[in-house]
C-alpha cells in the first residue's frame, strides 16, 4: 500500500510538471468542444441560389418573392442562364432555379407543371438541402395561391413532434458525443506515453530492483491516470452544460459512473499499446491511430452506423466508443433509460477488464536486453 | 562467506553469447571492480546478478537467494544504480529521495547522505536540472537508502570530473558497514586499483581475478597489465593518420578563441574565454561538470550564439561566415548524435554527401574510411545496435571524412574501454603530427598527459593554462589528477 502510495504520489508529480499531460487533459477538449460547437455544424446552413423566371404572369412574381423571404436561402435573380451555369461552376451559387414560361399557363390548365432545379452535387449535403428548400418553398407557395385547389386532398395528416431534441439541433448530439472522443483521447493518448517513457529515460530498470509488484506498477498508471481523466470529464461536461448550454436530462451519477467505466477501457489500451512497445513514438502514433480515429469516425458519433457497410457494422461491435456514445447521447437528451445504461456498461466493462489482464500480464518484471 | 555464487552461467541475445559459460563468486564485505571492453558482458553479468535478467542456463545465488524465483526477497537486500542512474528528472532532489525511500521501505532519515552528497542547498532542484556529478551522487544515494547488503553500481562514474569521482569513492566508503559487500563495474582503472578485488572480463568470461594490488603496484603498471590481460595493444602505425590528407592552412592560430562569452540571465556559464591554438597543437580542455567546457565547444563550431566575442576557425570567423569556417572543420559531438536506425555505411554516406563531397568521390571516400577504420565486418549494422567503443569509432570516422585540418572532440573516450582509448589518442597524436589541429575534452586525467597544452576551466574561466608540465609544477604534483583538484581548489577559495 505504501508503495503504490509512493507511486501516484510521484505520477501526480509528474503530471503536474508536464505541461503536455496537463495540455492533452484541459487545452486539447476545450479546443475540440469550440471546434465542435462553432466549426461543425450538421444542421440547416443559409445557402444562395439563383432564380431564374421565364414565366410573365404576375402571379409568379409572389413565388420568387416566397425564395427571397426563407431563412434558409438567399437567393440572387438572374435573367441569364449562362450566368447561373458560370456561378454555379465558381461555386458562388449551391444551386439554382429555373421557372420556365409556360409555368402558370400549364397550371392554370390543371396540367402537370415543370420547375427546373439545379443543385451542385460535388456537396451532397448541400444539394440535398437545396432540393428539399426549393420543394418544400414550391409546395407552400402552391398551398397559398390560386392554384391551391389543384393539391390533392390528403386523408392521413401526420401531426409530427420531435422527440428529445425538439429543435432538431445538431449540436445537443454532437457536444454530448465530442466527449467520447476528448476521453478516449486522454485515456489513450496520455497513458500510451508513461509507460514507455519509464522505459526508454531506464527509470523502470531502478524500479524493478526495489521491491516493487507488478500489481503496484499497473495501478500505480491507472489510478493517477483515471482521477486525471474524471477532472477532465468533469470540466467537459460543466463546459458542455453551463457554457454552452446543451440540455442535459439524465442523471450526473450515472453519467460519471458509466464514463468512469469508458474511461477505464481508454487507459487499459493506451497502458497496453504501451508496456508493449517501450516506445514513446511509436505508442503515440499508433494511439492516435488506434484510438482516435475510430472513435471519431466507427463510433457514430459522425457518420450512422447504420448507412455503413455491414463489414464495419460489425466492426463498430468491438469499438468501445460506440457504445459510449450511445449512452451519452440518450443520457444528455432523453434522460435515464435504464436499459440503454445496462446494457452499454456491460458492452463497456468487459472489455476493460479483459484489457486490464492484457496490460498487468504484459507487465515485464525483467529487462530483455 | 561468499556474496554471489556463479556456476557456469550462460546467457545468449540472438546469436550473440553475452556471458559464456562464466563462474565466480564474489567475497562478503569487499569492494569488487568489475572492469572489461565494451561488450565484454559486465552489464548483462550485473543484471543476472540482481535478477533483472533470466539466465538461459548456469546456477546464480545471490545473498544465497535464487534471483529469478526469489526475486522479492532479494530486492530488498540490494542497492543497485543502473547506467542511466533511474532518477526522475522531473522530480526534485528530495521527492527522488522519498520516492525511492518509499519504495524500499526505509525511513526518511536523509540528512548523511545529503551531507555527503553536498546536495543539502539543492534539495528542491529538480533532478533533471542537476550537473552530471550531482545526478550521479544522487543516484548514489537513492541505492544507498535502506541500508542494503549488497550494492551493485553499473559504471557510476562516466563522464564524471576528478572530484566528482573521488566523493563518489569517498561516499560509498563511508556509508557502508564492513559487511557490505559491494560491485562496482568501471571503466576507470584507477578507481579499480584502489578496491579490494579486480574482476576482469572478457567475451563474456571471468579472464583476471585477484588482488590489484597483486597485480601491479602502481595505477599505470596496473593499467599496463590489465591491457596485456585483455589481448594486450600493439601500437601501431594509425592507419587513419596515413591516409590523411588535411587542407592545408597557412596561419597561425588555427583555432582563436576572442573574448567569448555566453550569458544566461545573470549566469556566466562562459565568461571571456580567449586562447589560440597554434597548427598541429593538441589542445585540452579540462574541468569539472558544469564548468562551461560543453559551451565553450557549442560556441566555438558555431551551435550556440556567444552573448559577447567570436571564434576563428583557420581564419574565419564563425559569426560571420559560418558555412565557411565549419567546412574546416570536424566536429564529434559528447552524445551519440548519428543516425540509430541507419547501418555504419549509410551514415558514412550522409556524411560524406552532407559535408559537400561530391558523388563521384564519395564511394571511393567511404569506403577508404571503412577500411581504416576496419569496419567491413559491421557495415551493414545498425549504428545503434553498436556497442559503445564503435560508436565513439563511427562518430570519428564520420567527424574526419571531408579531411578537416582542424577537429574538435568533445570527450571522445567517455565511457569507453581502456584498449580503444589507447586506440584513440594513437590516432589523434598521429593526426596532430601530420599538422591538424585537435581541441579535446576528457575527464581521464592520464589522457590529459597527451596534450600539447592545457586550459584549465572552472566556473565559466579559464584558472590556468600551460603544458601539462607546466600545470604539474604550478600544483606541485606530480600526476594530473593531483593538479587537477588542487588547483580547482585553490581557484575556489579566492
Amino acid at each position: 500500500m505504501k508503495i503504490l502510495c509512493a507511486l501516484i504520489k510521484k505520477e501526480f508529480f509528474q503530471i503536474i510538471r508536464d505541461p503536455s499531460s496537463i495540455l492533452i487533459a484541459f487545452v486539447l477538449p476545450l479546443i475540440s468542444i469550440i471546434i465542435y460547437m462553432y466549426g461543425i455544424n450538421l444542421d440547416t446552413v443559409k445557402v444562395t441560389m439563383g432564380i431564374k423566371n421565364d414565366d410573365a404572369n404576375p402571379e409568379i412574381s409572389t413565388l420568387i418573392k416566397s425564395f427571397g423571404h426563407s431563412k434558409y436561402i438567399n437567393s440572387i435573380i438572374y435573367d441569364n442562364e449562362q450566368d447561373i451555369i458560370k456561378n454555379i461552376t465558381r461555386s458562388k451559387i449551391k444551386g439554382a432555379v429555373i421557372i420556365p414560361n409556360d409555368f402558370s399557363k400549364k397550371l392554370s390548365k390543371g396540367q402537370n407543371a415543370d420547375a427546373i432545379v439545379i443543385t451542385d452535387g460535388t456537396d451532397v449535403n448541400t444539394a440535398n438541402y437545396v432540393q428539399n428548400y426549393s420543394m418544400q418553398i414550391l409546395n407552400q407557395w402552391l398551398s397559398i395561391s390560386k392554384y391551391n385547389n389543384l393539391i390533392r386532398k390528403d386523408i392521413v395528416n401526420p401531426s409530427i413532434r420531435i422527440w428529445y431534441n425538439q429543435d432538431l439541433n445538431s449540436h445537443y448530439f454532437i457536444l454530448p458525443g465530442s466527449l467520447a472522443v476528448t476521453m478516449t483521447l486522454i485515456g489513450i493518448l496520455l497513458t500510451a506515453l508513461v509507460i514507455a517513457r519509464e522505459w526508454e529515460r531506464g527509470t523502470m530498470e531502478a524500479l524493478l530492483s526495489t521491491s516493487v509488484k507488478k500489481i503496484d506498477i499497473v495501478l500505480g498508471k491507472y489510478i493517477p491516470y483515471f482521477i486525471l481523466g474524471m477532472l477532465s470529464m468533469a470540466f467537459n461536461v460543466f463546459m458542455c452544460c453551463a457554457v454552452f448550454k446543451v440540455p442535459f436530462r439524465g442523471s450526473f451519477v450515472i453519467l460519471f459512473t458509466v464514463s468512469s467505466l469508458f474511461l477505464f477501457t481508454s487507459l487499459g489500451i493506451g497502458l497496453l499499446i504501451s508496456s508493449i512497445l517501450k516506445n514513446q513514438f511509436l505508442a503515440s502514433q499508433i494511439s492516435i491511430g488506434l484510438g482516435f480515429l475510430p472513435s471519431l469516425l466507427l463510433s457514430g458519433l459522425m457518420f450512422p452506423i447504420n448507412s455503413m457497410p455491414y463489414f464495419f457494422q460489425y466492426l463498430t461491435m468491438i469499438l468501445p466508443p460506440r457504445y459510449f456514445i450511445t449512452f451519452i447521447e440518450s443520457e444528455f437528451m432523453a434522460g435515464t433509460v435504464w436499459e440503454i445504461v445496462f446494457i452499454n456498461s456491460i458492452f463497456l466493462s468487459v472489455p476493460g477488464i479483459i484489457l486490464f489482464c492484457a496490460v498487468y500480464a504484459k507487465t515485464d518484471m525483467r529487462l530483455n536486453k | 562467506m561468499n556474496t554471489v555464487k556463479i556456476k557456469n552461467l550462460i546467457k545468449t541475445f540472438g546469436n550473440d553469447r553475452a556471458v559464456d559459460n562464466l563462474s565466480l563468486d564474489i567475497e562478503k564485505g569487499k569492494i569488487t571492480g568489475l572492469i572489461g571492453a565494451d561488450g565484454a558482458g559486465k552489464t548483462t553479468l550485473i543484471r543476472l546478478i540482481i535478477g533483472l535478467l533470466k539466465a538461459d542456463s548456469g546456477e546464480i545465488r545471490t545473498l544465497n537467494l535464487d534471483p529469478v524465483n526469489q526475486k522479492e526477497k532479494l530486492t530488498p537486500k540490494i542497492g543497485y544504480m543502473p547506467q542511466k542512474f533511474g532518477l526522475y528528472e522531473d522530480l526534485t532532489v528530495i521527492e527522488n529521495l522519498k520516492l525511492y525511500a518509499d519504495l524500499k521501505n526505509a525511513s526518511y532519515n536523509f540528512d548523511k547522505l545529503l551531507e555527503f552528497t553536498n546536495l543539502s542547498q539543492f534539495q528542491d532542484r529538480l533532478a533533471g536540472a542537476l550537473s552530471g556529478g550531482m545526478k550521479q551522487k544522487l543516484g548514489l544515494a537513492c541505492a544507498l537508502l535502506g541500508e542494503p547488503e549488497f550494492l551493485v553500481l553499473d559504471e557510476p562514474s562516466v563522464g564524471v570530473d576528478p572530484i566528482s569521482r573521488r566523493d563518489l569513492m569517498t561516499m560509498v566508503r563511508n556509508l557502508i558497514s564492513s559487511e557490505t559487500t559491494v560491485l562496482w563495474s568501471t571503466a576507470y582503472l584507477d578507481e579499480a586499483h584502489s578496491f579490494d578485488i579486480a574482476v576482469v572480463m572478457d567475451k563474456g568470461n571471468v579472464i583476471y581475478k585477484g588482488k590489484p594490488y597483486d597485480i601491479a603496484k602502481t595505477t599505470k603498471e596496473f593499467e599496463n597489465k590489465i591491457i596485456e590481460l585483455m589481448g594486450g595493444y600493439k601500437q601501431e602505425k594509425s592507419l587513419i593518420a596515413e591516409s590523411y590528407e588535411p587542407v592545408s592552412i597557412d596561419i597561425d592560430c588555427s583555432v582563436e578563441a576572442i573574448h567569448l562569452e555566453k550569458k544566461y540571465g545573470s549566469f556566466y556559464a562562459v565568461k571571456n574565454n580567449s586562447f589560440c591554438i597554434k597548427r598541429g597543437e593538441i589542445f585540452g580542455l579540462l574541468g569539472p561538470n558544469g564548468a562551461g567546457k560543453s559551451t565553450s565547444f557549442k560556441m566555438m563550431c558555431g551551435l550556440t550564439r556567444p552573448t559577447a566575442g567570436t571564434a576563428k576557425i583557420a581564419g574565419t570567423d564563425i559569426l560571420k561566415n559560418p558555412s565557411k569556417a565549419r567546412s574546416k572543420l570536424g566536429y564529434m559531438a559528447q552524445k551519440f548524435s548519428l543516425y540509430g536506425n541507419l547501418t555504419v555505411k549509410q551514415n558514412l554516406e550522409f556524411f560524406a554527401g552532407v559535408y559537400g563531397i561530391g558523388l563521384l568521390n564519395r564511394r571511393k571516400r567511404v569506403d577508404e574510411i571503412i577500411e581504416i577504420f576496419n569496419f567491413k565486418d559491421i557495415e551493414n549494422h545498425k549504428s545503434e545496435d553498436l556497442p559503445l567503443g564503435f560508436k565513439q569509432r563511427l562518430s570519428m570516422a564520420c567527424a574526419l571524412i571531408h579531411n578537416p585540418p582542424i577537429l574538435f572532440l568533445d570527450e571522445p573516450t567517455s565511457g569507453v574501454d581502456i584498449i580503444t582509448r589507447r586506440e584513440f589518442w594513437n590516432h589523434i597524436i598521429s593526426l596532430s603530427k601530420k599538422g591538424v589541429t585537435v581541441l579535446v575534452t576528457t575527464h581521464f586525467m592520464d589522457e590529459a598527459e597527451y596534450c600539447d597544452r592545457i586550459s584549465l576551466f572552472y566556473k565559466g574561466e579559464t584558472i590556468a593554462i600551460g603544458s601539462p608540465e607546466e600545470l604539474k609544477q604550478k600544483a606541485n604534483a606530480d600526476n594530473m589528477e593531483d593538479t587537477f583538484i588542487t588547483l580547482i581548489k585553490e581557484s575556489g577559495k579566492k
